[in-house]
């Protein structure tokens, strides 16, 4: 299955404009502007890797009213593989999402060496992106419309973070506030989207077509619940941020399915959304807390969550890839107190 | 490469520092503080946590030794540690 990219980084002299801004005057080529302008509308973040100087590159972005389009824009003399390593970990992306675009051969060449998982295009092949099946998501959701300025927001939580003496006080200070509640019919794309782009924070690597999740959501009863989660901070509106689906039936309580946006890592919010449905449950008087894990090569840190919030798995004696968790109430620990549950 | 003159303690908390927390952060955690609790590791930090230590240290961490007893703190995660390398 091909990955939809969630970053494509440009190159200026020769791709994103004609000629070299260092010797001559430059304007941005009209159909590169427009094939921005569409990614980002399809919540695809626009970076830059690129060698010149940095300054009189974004004064002739802000003349073409571009610049706002790009995030951590890589403008030096660094080896452009550095630079794209450097958008990845500043946007927490993982390479196999990034695409890049040059008109320069030897720096395709370069980092397709370098940085085998970045898929990369010719500069001449810009205005027909749009029309790739990389760049093409099949729904449009409110989050991918405001993805940019979701991830603007990031970036301004990292730099308000150095204005803290200890990470306790900045996570306090953000004031998350996460609302866990049943999905509605409106909320199917972005749950689709959800499902299709986390891979690290996912369970059991569930992929749902819309048919398949529609079907299910008609199935909700009393027994099957889909529950979505939103997060806000002061900084702005995360979106939905999770998927969970658990199945009822006294005294058990199954969590088939947590999915968590990869924005949001590090924080603790998969401790908080986790703690908060068990501890849930237990008051509606559950006793057996079940959770299924399975294991797809990218998903350790759910593992990690189950473990290390005190859940115990079935021994079987064998290692399969799914393994079933089992809640312990004595056990169980504490949800982070940085984030409100409203 | 394994700094000999370094506890493995001391070693930790270097590369908490270093990936954890904030150029300007003042506050350090203490050896027995939990970094669940102080917001400095969740379980994506976990994980890479992991990975630094099983590379730097020359162990492997099965995924079933993820658990608080082991990986709460820095003195029970350096703890940890010594017990797998008297097991090699």
């Amino acid at each position: 299955m091909s990955l939809i990219k969630k970053c494509l980084v440009w190159d200026l002299d020769n791709t994103l404009w004609d000629g070299v801004c260092l010797e001559e005057k430059v304007k941005v080529k009209p159909e590169v502007s427009e094939v921005i302008k569409e990614l980002d509308n399809r919540g695809i973040l626009n970076s830059i890797a690129s060698r010149g100087d940095e300054d009189l590159a974004i004064s002739i972005l802000k003349e073409h009213n571009l610049k706002d389009y790009f995030l951590v824009p890589q403008i030096n003399w660094l080896p452009k593989s550095q630079n794209i390593l450097k958008i990845s970990s500043e946007l927490n992306l993982s390479l196999d999402t990034l695409a890049f675009i040059d008109d320069d051969e030897f720096e395709r060449e370069q980092i397709s060496y370098m940085l085998p998982e970045v898929l990369t295009f010719k500069a001449e092949d810009a205005k027909y992106l749009p029309d790739y099946p990389d760049f093409s998501p099949s729904e449009i959701t409110l989050e991918a419309k405001a993805r940019r300025s979701l991830y603007q927001a990031e970036i301004e939580r990292k730099r308000a973070e150095e204005n803290y003496k200890s990470r306790k006080e900045f996570l306090i200070s953000c004031g998350m506030k996460l609302n866990i509640r049943q999905m509605k019919e409106n909320d199917i794309p972005r749950v689709l989207e959800l499902m299709t782009r986390t891979h690290q924070l996912n369970t059991t690597g569930l992929i749902l077509n819309k048919d398949e999740l529609l079907n299910l959501f008609h199935q909700r009863d009393e027994s099957l619940n889909i529950d979505v989660v939103e997060l806000n901070d002061r900084f702005g509106w995360y979106g939905i941020i999770g998927v969970v689906i658990y199945e009822t039936d006294k005294p058990l309580w199954k969590l088939s399915y947590l999915a968590i946006s990869c924005r949001v890592m590090g924080r603790g919010i998969e401790k908080a959304i986790l703690i908060t449905l068990v501890r849930k449950a237990y008051q509606n008087d559950f006793k057996i807390i079940e959770a299924d894990f399975s294991d797809t090569g990218r998903n350790k840190m759910m593992r990690a969550l189950y473990q290390m919030s005190g859940f115990v798995n079935e021994k079987n004696g064998k290692e399969s890839k799914l393994i079933k968790f089992y809640a312990d109430e004595q056990k169980l620990s504490r949800a982070p107190d940085w984030v409100e549950v409203l | 490469m394994i700094n000999l003159t370094v506890g493995i303690e001391e070693n930790l908390l270097t590369y908490i520092q270093k990936e954890c927390l904030s150029k300007n952060n003042k506050i350090l955690p203490g050896f027995e503080d939990n970094l669940f609790d102080a917001g400095i590791v969740d379980s994506a930090g976990l994980i890479s946590f992991i990975c630094f230590i099983e590379k730097e240290y020359h162990i492997l961490i099965p995924d079933e030794d993820l658990l608080p007893e082991n990986f709460t703190s820095i003195s029970v995660i350096a703890k940890y540690i010594r017990s797998r390398q008297k097991n090699i």
